[in-house]
């Protein structure tokens, strides 16, 4: 039985609660908007981290720096075109 | 009949009869006359259930050039529309309907399949593999595509066409003023053939990364392959842009959301963000094959090579970045402020450069090298001038405070077709004859191939050219007409002789294929351009498995290193090579996608429902199917290597 | 077929690893499609309209349960994965049932929360803002859907065929699939619903 609970996933699991339960406090508990977008932009980025590298193995293979880049451009393209289309329509409209 | 009343065209004129008569006679012709010679299976067989990438690689090529005629036919009547002042040709729908299927027919059905054609033709020649990661894929997304271009096409007699614009800005494309079923056309048709190109751009990834032949580092691609790869890591990240943007344009013509409206919160400006964060990228995914296509072509006929490959890598890996950077500069105009403007001003700038430095490469390159004036390299040659031209006019539009004065004039319109035309068309072209022999076993006539050349130059020139004078003096874009008194009659004129021009060089293209599938001789080798880069190492025309023996690659040309330098490409014995299957599914999807897509456009909703089952259907099938392929054995393949061998074709 | 025993069985052959990889790189375009739609999302967050805004039709409760479902199901079916590589046929599709089970019960909430929504007034037609998260939500929780009749096959499979290369490819790459349901769900639930709480 315990060979199928390896620490690293169950670990995992833990972290991930954790990190949840701490983006609550945004909602639990009273603090300026600043604060709580820090937390949440800190908790998100950490947990989704996590899964890629925990959960999915995204660096297992000898592809792992291929799937690495692939993953991080996606990333960098995706800030790109939220922030720029946030500063056109709205921040700088 | 009330129900059939929905597929009537709501502004119907004679040539749209006549077109009506004329596809119905086409349809009934080509089917008569492939029953009547028999040819179903053949068809089915061969072409319709093919999982090659060189039939699926021609496939699109037939269609880059149907769609291009369809394309060029909307444009010669826009050309003799304005071609005087206050004609009559056309009227101002006909007009709209027809500036904007020749734009998405142009950029989606033309200019996309025909970088696609070139991509599956020589993509898995040049890194010496046998096929592309996923035929089966690449097969679904050839029929897609092909299932969104007849749905677009069928819009001008079923329904109306879209008459919003190829950019589609809403409210216009909105149902208050688009009150036809045009612009669901639009949404739909391009949302299907987008699925099909975002698949295309994994597999072809996935095919560069992996497939390449022992040796062949990513810094010993072809620069084709290079450019190929590049062009297909935007479209990964590009399309679904587009196929979001598409579907919230859908729901708001269909289900009355409100994303792009002006009530209720919706936003109209964030379809034209969206439509540019995918579109300007989009110019490059068209663009670097081109270029691509032109190092190669380059490269092989001043017989050196290519000058500066880490620098040609670098440029482009910067320009799929900065594509990603800039897409502001086609809306400076639309009221955000001017710390933005000017951010997206220098980005835009900035892009040129990388541009430039290919630019130079190619001159380099061809300095001191031996120069062959082929018909391939005469396009190459007259690309540089002209292309650079276009690129000039586009940083005198990246300013915007410039931009306010230049915008949605026929400035902006000279802008880009001197980049499409020198720069997509002119590579589509040279690729065209450059690669015609290594898939068709014989040569266009490189002397008709000539006045095609001088033809279509001249025409370009004299039909954009004037549109910069005009342009700054204030002539509109998309409008259908002018008064004398505005004293643009004469340029226009002289726009329309060049289109003609133009169009002669298109009518001269053709009838070189045909004269050469007449005259042409067919012991040609399997190169007969001395070129450098691995598909020429393999037999005329292409086996099935591409190479008998998978290829040895020790730099960038290793076909000219066997050819010059005594390298050994293929060593040791031959062994049984694994070919996937043949496969049905995907064109019977293309079939289920269109007739969803049909039953969309026209709010259909048992049919739609019904298809969409279908599709999801196919995908469950697909899940459950065991297809290991087949094997062709050594026997066979010895068969085959003898026949081209002995010479018999 | 090459087998190459020093690898995972799911990366055993060529075609899987191609397999994975070009998965991977889907995954590269559904991060630009899910960017897209929270882009919409939050350029619409305060185009209400006539209708409510985010505050006013938020519920934690359901987001909660949703929350630690779909975490909890991302970790089952890690676990699965996992067993897999043991060969542990059984307790692999114990786990992917479960994880299946999971995901069931994320999308009952899911529509009892669209239902609440409809409700109160907040319908995919009443404004941008409803039109900018329905379609995120909707488009996430159609990811759901598939990967449910997903998943389903391909247990149904790994029960008649057994633990083959194939079958094992198919496996991972779902697990891949529904783990990235994961990480979109995390950032619908920091940049959706706790800061519209906020
Ligand atoms: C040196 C590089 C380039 C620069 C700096 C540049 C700049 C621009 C700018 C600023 C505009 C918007 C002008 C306006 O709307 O007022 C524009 C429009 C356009 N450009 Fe370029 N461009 C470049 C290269 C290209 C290339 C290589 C292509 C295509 C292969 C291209 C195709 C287009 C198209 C299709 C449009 C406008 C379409 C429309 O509004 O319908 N450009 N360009
Ligand atoms: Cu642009």
């Amino acid at each position: 039985m315990k060979e199928l609970f390896p620490a690293k996933q169950v670990m995992g699991l833990v972290f991930s609660l954790v990190l949840t339960l701490v983006a609550l406090l945004v909602h639990f508990t009273d603090m300026s908007f600043a604060v709580g977008m820090t937390i949440l932009l800190v908790t998100a980025f950490i947990q989704a981290f996590l899964q890629l590298v925990v959960f999915m193995h995204a660096g297992e293979s000898k592809d792992g720096k291929a799937i690495y880049t692939n993953v991080f451009y996606g990333f960098i393209i995706a800030l790109v075109t939220i922030f720029g289309s946030l500063l056109i329509l709205i921040w700088d409209m | 009949m009330e129900f059939f009343e929905r597929f009537a065209v709501p502004h119907p004129s004679p040539m749209i009869y006549a077109s009506m008569v004329a596809i119905g006679l086409v349809v009934i012709g080509i089917v008569f006359g492939i029953t009547y010679f028999k040819k179903w299976g053949y068809l089915w067989r061969e072409w319709f259930t093919t999982v090659d990438h060189k039939k699926i690689g021609i496939m699109y090529l037939i269609s880059a050039l149907l769609m291009l005629f369809r394309g060029g036919a909307d444009a010669i009547l826009m050309r003799l529309q304005l071609s005087s002042p206050d004609m009559e040709i056309l009227d101002a729908q006909h007009y709209n309907e027809i500036f904007t299927t020749h734009g998405v027919v142009m950029i989606i059905f033309m200019a996309m399949p025909f970088i696609f054609a070139f991509m599956n033709l020589v993509v898995p020649l040049q890194i010496g593999a046998r096929d592309v990661a996923f035929p089966r894929l690449n097969a679904l997304s050839f029929w897609l595509f092909f299932a969104g271009a007849m749905l677009f096409n069928i819009s001008f007699v079923v329904g109306g066409s879209p008459d919003a614009g190829w950019t589609s800005y809403f409210p216009l494309a909105g149902n208050d003023f688009s009150t036809s079923v045009g612009t669901n056309y639009y949404m739909i048709a391009i949302q299907i053939s987008g699925i099909g190109s975002l698949m295309t751009g994994i597999n072809m990834i996935t095919t560069i990364l992996k497939m390449r032949a022992p040796g062949m580092t990513l810094m010993k691609m072809p620069m084709f392959t290079w450019s190929a790869f590049i062009a297909n890591v935007i479209i990964v990240f590009a399309f679904p842009v587009l196929t979001i943007a598409l579907l919230m344009g859908t729901t708001d013509r269909l289900f009355a959301t409100n994303f792009f409206t002006t009530t209720n919160g919706g936003m109209d400006m964030l379809w034209a963000n969206f439509f540019w964060v995918w579109g300007h990228p989009e110019v490059y995914i068209l663009i670097l094959p081109a270029f691509g296509l032109y190092s190669e072509i380059i490269s092989t006929f001043s017989s050196r090579n290519l000058y500066g490959y880490k620098s040609m890598v670098g440029s482009m890996v910067l320009i799929s970045l900065l594509s990603f950077l800039v897409w502001t500069h086609h809306f400076f105009t639309m009221g955000q402020g001017a710390l933005t403007n000017s951010i997206f001003s220098v980005t835009t700038m900035a892009i040129a450069v990388p541009t430039g430095v290919k630019i130079f490469n190619w001159l380099f390159t061809m300095y001191k090298g031996k120069i062959r004036f082929t018909v391939p390299m005469l396009y190459s040659i007259g690309f540089i001038p002209l292309f650079t031209v276009g690129g000039v006019t586009g940083v005198m539009l990246a300013m915007s405070a410039a931009d306010y004065q230049f915008h949605n004039t026929m400035f902006l319109v000279a802008h880009f077709h001197n980049t499409i035309i020198p720069g997509v068309v002119f590579a589509m072209l040279a690729g065209l004859t450059y690669y015609w022999p290594k898939f068709f076993g014989f040569m266009l006539n490189e002397k008709i191939g000539k006045w095609s050349f001088w033809l279509l130059s001249v025409g370009f020139v004299l039909a954009f050219f004037p549109m910069y004078i005009t342009g700054l003096d204030g002539q509109a874009r998309r409008m259908y007409t002018y008064s004398e008194a505005t004293g643009f009659g004469p340029l226009n004129l002289m726009s329309f002789f060049g289109a003609a021009l133009m169009a002669i060089a298109f009518v001269t293209i053709v009838y070189n294929i045909l004269y050469s599938i007449k005259n042409s001789p067919r012991n040609i080798g399997n190169d007969p351009w001395d070129a450098r880069s691995l598909e020429w190492a393999t037999h005329t025309p292409v086996p099935e498995y591409n190479f008998a023996r998978l290829p040895q690659v020790a730099s960038s040309e290793a076909y000219w290193d066997a050819k010059k330098n005594g390298h050994k490409l293929f060593t040791g014995e031959l062994k049984d090579i694994h070919m996937p299957n043949n496969s049905g599914v995907p064109f019977i999807m293309g079939i289920i996608f269109f007739v969803a897509g049909f039953s969309f456009i026209f709010a259909l909703w048992v049919p739609a429902v019904i298809a969409l089952i279908g599709i999801f259907a196919c995908m469950a099938l697909r899940s459950f199917e065991l297809d290991h392929g087949r094997h062709i054995h050594v026997k066979e393949i010895k068969e085959i290597e003898s026949q081209y061998e002995g010479g018999a074709k | 077929m090459k087998l190459d025993h020093t690898q995972p069985l799911e990366y055993s052959t060529d075609q899987n690893q191609l397999n994975i990889l070009g998965f991977w790189i889907f995954l590269g375009a559904e991060i630009m499609l899910f960017a897209t739609l929270f882009t919409s999302y939050f350029i619409f967050e305060g185009r209400t309209g006539s209708g409510p805004t985010p505050a006013e039709i938020f519920e934690i409760t359901p987001v909660l349960i949703e929350t630690f479902v779909l975490l909890t199901s991302s970790f089952t079916i890690g676990l699965g994965v996992h067993a897999m590589r043991l060969g542990r046929k059984n307790a692999m599709l114990t786990f992917f049932g479960i994880t299946l089970l999971l995901g069931l019960v994320f999308l009952g909430v899911e529509i009892y929360e669209f239902m609440h929504y409809y409700h109160v007034g907040a319908t995919y037609q009443t404004s941008g803002f409803t039109a900018g998260l329905l379609t995120l939500l909707g488009t996430h929780g159609a990811h759901v859907t598939l990967g449910l009749f997903w998943g389903l096959f391909i247990i149904l499979q790994v029960k008649k065929r057994g633990l083959t290369p194939e079958n094992a490819n198919k496996s991972f790459i779902f697990s891949l699939y529904w783990h990235f349901l994961d990480v979109v769900w995390i950032f619908i639930f920091s940049f959706v619903y706790l800061k519209g709480m906020m």
